[in-house]
């Protein structure tokens, strides 16, 4: 009994020469698995692209990014800009204010209102 | 004669941007005085910087809704401000010169206020072309201070008016005391 199945286990891993064009075969099912491995975007490209072209996606992706970021940029340099000249105009509003009301409170207090009551015109006092 | 006057036109517009350019003043090149001064402001604003700043004025907020009403027809804002912890660390022959400019025809003084014994000036010029304002112009000096204003474009005063109170500044007494009831010097 266990004769027979040592004979059967002989003849089922005895060695066998692969058939001709093993080794062909092989390598061209390896080739095509890698090019079933490829990233989606460049299978999906158009057959007529040429092979270098295949970066042309990443590269208007990339385009299109640095063009975002640029815009942006220019956005919150433009929103800067305004901030400051907003703030340049309240403070020029403050300042002429502040004089206007020195030159009017003056006028307003003195009396009678002549502008040469203590220097002559144009007299900085200094 | 289309011709003629189109080429007029042309030839004039020199002539007509100097005169539309006469609210502004030529200010005095400062710089060497910042290093001196304790407190400095400068404040450089054109039409297109007016237009910008107008854009980011918060209609809710009462001091921007304020600012917005009294820059409406100004197309320049000009302020040289400094303050020194000496007396009269500036020099005074770079403000004559201003005052010299605001002698030119166009402008006229509405008020003049002079203090010997503090010291101090404060002169307000109006820019007046065809019956219209068209530029604003204080000086006014202390020992230790001393401000430019130039403001070009429409000036109202009554729209100057509505800052009381909104910049902490009190009430002005336009109404009172008018430019004609106050007439200084010229």
């Amino acid at each position: 009994m266990s004769n027979d199945i040592d004979e059967q286990l002989r003849a089922a891993l005895r060695r066998v020469d692969p058939e001709q064009g093993f080794a062909q075969r092989v390598l061209a099912r390896i080739e095509v698995e890698q090019r079933q491995r490829r990233p989606r975007f460049a299978t999906r490209l158009p057959a007529w692209l040429p092979t270098r072209a295949r970066w042309l996606p990443v590269a208007v992706a990339a385009s299109a990014l640095l063009v975002a970021v640029l815009l942006n940029a220019r956005q919150v340099r433009h929103e800067r800009q305004g901030l400051e000249a907003r703030q340049q105009l309240i403070d020029a509003l403050r300042v002429a204010g502040e004089k206007l009301d020195l030159a009017y409170r003056a006028v307003n207090t003195e009396s009678p209102p002549t502008a040469s009551d203590d220097t002559a015109p144009g007299d900085t006092g200094a | 004669m289309k011709y003629f006057l189109a080429l007029l036109a042309v030839l004039l517009l020199p002539w007509q941007l100097a005169v539309a350019a006469d609210a502004r003043l030529i200010l005095p090149e400062l710089r060497g005085l910042e290093d001196k001064a304790d407190e400095t402001v400068t404040i450089t604003l054109d039409a297109a910087m007016i237009k910008l700043a107008a854009g980011f004025l918060d209609a809710n907020k009462p001091e921007d809704a304020a600012a917005r009403q009294v820059i409406s027809g100004l197309t320049g804002i000009y302020v040289r401000s400094f303050t020194f912890d000496a007396d009269f660390s500036y020099p005074l022959g770079e403000i004559e010169k201003v005052r010299k400019q605001l002698s030119a025809p166009g402008w006229q003084r509405l008020v003049e206020v002079r203090s010997r014994k503090e010291k101090s000036a404060v002169d307000v010029y109006l820019s007046v072309d065809r019956e219209l304002a068209n530029g604003l112009a204080i000086i006014a000096t202390e020992p230790r201070e001393f401000t430019i204003v130039n403001i070009i474009g429409a000036v109202d005063l009554q729209k100057l008016h509505q800052l009381e109170g909104k910049f902490g500044i009190p009430k002005l007494q336009l109404e009172a005391k008018t430019p004609q009831d106050k007439p200084a010097g010229r």
